[in-house]
């Protein structure tokens, strides 16, 4: 037994002295400053929304500059709170620099998971920076993380089914209201299940628009004590333009979610018959969508790249996109996509953090982002993003977004589940009143972090 | 006795004699380092998780804050919540009905193993063990094409038949939502119970069903008053482990709720923990509710548990 355990404990000294013996070998050949030849440091990306042309920037900038390696890990969306909620409190395991959703960022930024950044924020940009996502990476008059990208919301069409319903692209929100309505019930290519406009009855990242162009606000703060306003005046009068859009605009499921909802403008399902007549029901089933604006690279006419990968080719004649009217000439204010980043409280590299930060705001590496279609930080290179339809959408739809409460509570909001789950319930709801405040009960007391 | 002795996998006496009492503390030596594995893989989690629950326990604890000591405090809401009870009385409801369907199915393939030819039993043996051996993840995926509400093949093939399922979407309706999930549930638990019950069944003595058999026996009463009996052990057991898997079930939920359906409405107990703790980071809440669903298993199961130590003692 004994013995046993001897040899094992050999075997895992050796196979440590191998593996650290690897590690270094990595590093071998920079040229930079040797200090840091033999460090790395980790960066957490969230989603596939970074191009890889932009990570092996920031890989090669990194190591040319400090000399460390850089180490890019793609998180899932959709465990990312999970994955930070256990990781960034233990030194071992955080990742040095994160990107999180600019929703997400006040809940890690108030319980103090991120470093300190205060110091550098007039290096980075300053007020240069978009304030809303500055503003959720605050506590304070400090800052912890600051914005990495933007989006935006942006209304798809399909143009030719809005022509063929004889309605007009709309000036304000008043009459794309009326204007969906009228195609859902015109449905002028007789499709089962047409929607108009095509609204998930849990897809509230969209229906907030409808509150936030009306002047309602999902919660409101005094004193540092947040509370829910789903009941207050205005936001009921957004509720109820929603409730008439989902009776009589959308046939979407009630339980759909804000997910790929582009798929239903696309009509490249269609089962021909020999003569290439279209014989069957079509996959095109909804005149209209609302999606952040980097969608336009799932729609349209399916083809192959040269790598043999589909690919979708936008056809001017078939789809159209535009910013959401709102009632006063401005575009309506939509719900602001887009990402924070910070560093870790806990990083045992803040220096080489600091300096990927210098990197990352760069106006080479911003100008990078804008060329990308994602919205720059810095908008001193907003110009980067082009002049196209789509960046014309984009920033014409983020002059005027507006994001979540910035409440210390919201991350939670947002994995309960409670935002969808009182959506679906506008549709059926014959007192919008009662629910609302039903759900403000329960959201003021979430949004506090209690 | 001595077939249920077989049944259970034990050796029939005649007992060996007795070795001669040595040191009586050797028995225990060996069985320290099991129990301490088994303390500190099991009861360390557990212990955690019952202290937890008594405190205020959130994401700024998560990140260092010191926690606050509530004692009961998290109970006490925990059981005034109405909607609590509503899960509760789903899941129990969920994981009766599961188990129940299970067993009958999977008795009645065990049986119909037991009667076919040996080539067509193959064949579904290893359809079976096709099924079982799925992950769950890549069987989910392929369910959830199948019940796709615009182009899952179930819609197509009712609306085919002359039924008007054009765009039905299955999981948007909470009774529908669970009997989808229950089918899933049964289809990946089938197997397990037919193979153990097989294996039980091949140890039922062909002299006696054949005695019963020139008695007049028919098959029905053979199946009641024979097989039954002799078989009962593994059925209990199976059916134990059954209620137990069925009211922890998570995967398949989580995975559907993922696809459509309203959260709050399909919750059972797993995704509400889950919700609770990695969605709401209310960690002391969810653990207050795993406690809880444990000390409902022992409750479920108890009665089970009791009635086969007594068969073991008899």
């Amino acid at each position: 037994m004994k013995r046993k355990l001897a040899s094992l404990a050999a075997l895992a000294t050796a196979s440590a002295l191998v593996l650290a013996g690897c590690s270094s070998a990595t590093d071998e050949g920079t040229d930079a400053s040797t200090d840091n030849g033999d460090k790395t440091i980790t960066l957490w990306l969230a989603g596939g929304d970074t191009p890889d042309e932009l990570r092996d920037y920031l890989k090669s900038e990194f190591t040319a500059q400090t000399g460390a390696t850089l180490n890019i890990q793609q998180q899932d969306w959709g465990d990312l709170v999970t994955k930070l909620t256990t990781s960034l409190p233990d030194a071992n395991n955080t990742p040095d620099v994160t990107e999180l959703g600019n929703t997400q960022s006040s809940t890690f930024t108030n319980v103090g998971a991120f470093l300190d950044i205060s110091d550098m924020y007039e290096e980075l940009g300053g007020t240069n920076l978009l304030q809303s996502f500055v503003d959720a990476g605050m506590v304070g008059d400090k800052n912890y993380a600051l914005p990495y990208y933007f989006g935006s919301r942006a209304v798809f069409t399909r143009a030719d089914v809005w022509a063929a319903a004889g309605v007009e692209q709309p000036t304000t929100l008043e009459e794309f209201n009326a204007g969906v309505a009228a195609i859902n019930a015109a449905n002028p290519l007789n499709i089962p299940d047409f929607s108009g406009f095509y609204l998930g009855g849990q897809d509230w990242r969209n229906g907030i628009s409808w509150i936030f162009a009306n002047d309602g606000e999902l919660a409101t703060v005094k004193d540092g004590t947040w509370t829910s306003t789903l009941a207050s005046e205005n936001t009921l009068t957004g509720l109820a333009q929603l409730q008439e859009l989902y009776k009589s605009a959308s046939n979407a499921p009630n339980d759909a979610k804000d997910s790929n909802q582009y798929i239903y403008l696309n009509d490249s399902d269609e089962i021909k018959d020999a003569e290439g007549a279209v014989t069957s029901n079509t996959s095109l089933s909804a005149a209209t969508i609302m999606a952040p604006t980097w969608a336009h690279w799932s729609i349209g006419t399916l083809g192959t790249d040269a790598d043999g990968k589909a690919t979708r080719t936008w056809d001017d004649t078939k789809n159209a996109v535009f910013a959401l009217p709102g009632n006063d000439g401005k575009p309506a204010p939509v719900f602001a996509g887009g990402s924070n980043i910070g560093i870790s409280a806990t990083s045992k590299n803040p220096e080489l953090a600091k300096s990927l930060l210098r990197i990352i705001y760069s106006e080479e590496y911003q100008t990078m982002l804008g060329q990308n279609g994602l919205g720059p930080a810095n908008s001193d290179y907003v110009d980067s993003l082009g002049d196209d339809q789509f960046a014309q959408a984009l920033i014409a739809s983020a002059s005027n977004s507006k994001l979540t409460p910035a409440a210390p509570g919201w991350a939670t909001v947002e994995g309960s589940l409670v935002m969808e789950e009182f959506f679906s319930k506008i549709e059926g709801s014959t007192d919008l009143k009662a629910l609302a405040k039903e759900y403000d009960d329960k959201l003021t007391p979430m949004l506090n972090g209690e | 006795m001595t077939t249920q002795n077989l049944v259970l996998g034990q050796a029939d006496p005649p007992r060996p004699a007795r070795p001669r009492k040595r040191g009586r503390s050797t028995p225990y030596l060996l069985v320290i380092p099991a129990c301490a594995i088994l303390i500190l893989a099991l009861g360390y989690p557990l212990v955690w998780q019952f202290i937890t629950s008594m405190q205020r326990f959130g994401l700024s604890q998560q990140f260092g804050q010191p926690p606050e000591f509530v004692w009961f405090d998290n109970y006490v809401t925990l059981f005034t919540d109405p909607y609590m009870w509503t899960v509760v009385a789903r899941s129990l409801a969920f994981c009766l009905v599961t188990a129940a369907v299970t067993m009958a199915i999977g008795t009645l393939m065990a049986l119909l193993m037991n009667a076919v030819h040996t080539s067509v039993r193959i064949t579904l043996q290893i359809s079976l063990l096709l099924a079982w051996a799925m992950p769950v993840v890549a069987a989910m995926t392929v369910w959830n094409w199948l019940i796709d509400w615009r182009r899952g093949v179930l819609n197509s093939v009712l609306t085919g038949m002359g039924l008007d399922f054009q765009n039905h979407n299955w999981l948007a309706n909470p009774l529908s939502f669970f009997f989808v999930a229950m089918v899933i549930v049964v289809w990946m638990s089938v197997p397990f119970v037919a193979f153990s019950i097989y294996a039980g069944l091949t140890q039922v003595s062909t002299e006696v069903l054949e005695a019963a058999q020139l008695d007049g026996a028919t098959l029905a009463q053979r199946l009641r008053y024979i097989i039954v009996p002799i078989i009962r052990p593994v059925l209990a057991i199976i059916l134990l482990l059954q209620v137990i898997w069925d009211l922890r079930v998570f995967t398949q939920i989580r995975l559907l709720q993922d696809v459509g359906s309203i959260a709050s409405e399909t919750n059972l107990l797993g995704t509400y923990i889950y919700q609770l703790g990695v969605g709401s980071s209310d960690f002391a809440m969810a653990s207050a509710v795993s406690i809880f669903v444990l000390v409902l298993t022992v409750a479920l199961s108890w009665f089970y548990v009791r009635s086969m130590l007594k068969e073991d003692e008899s």
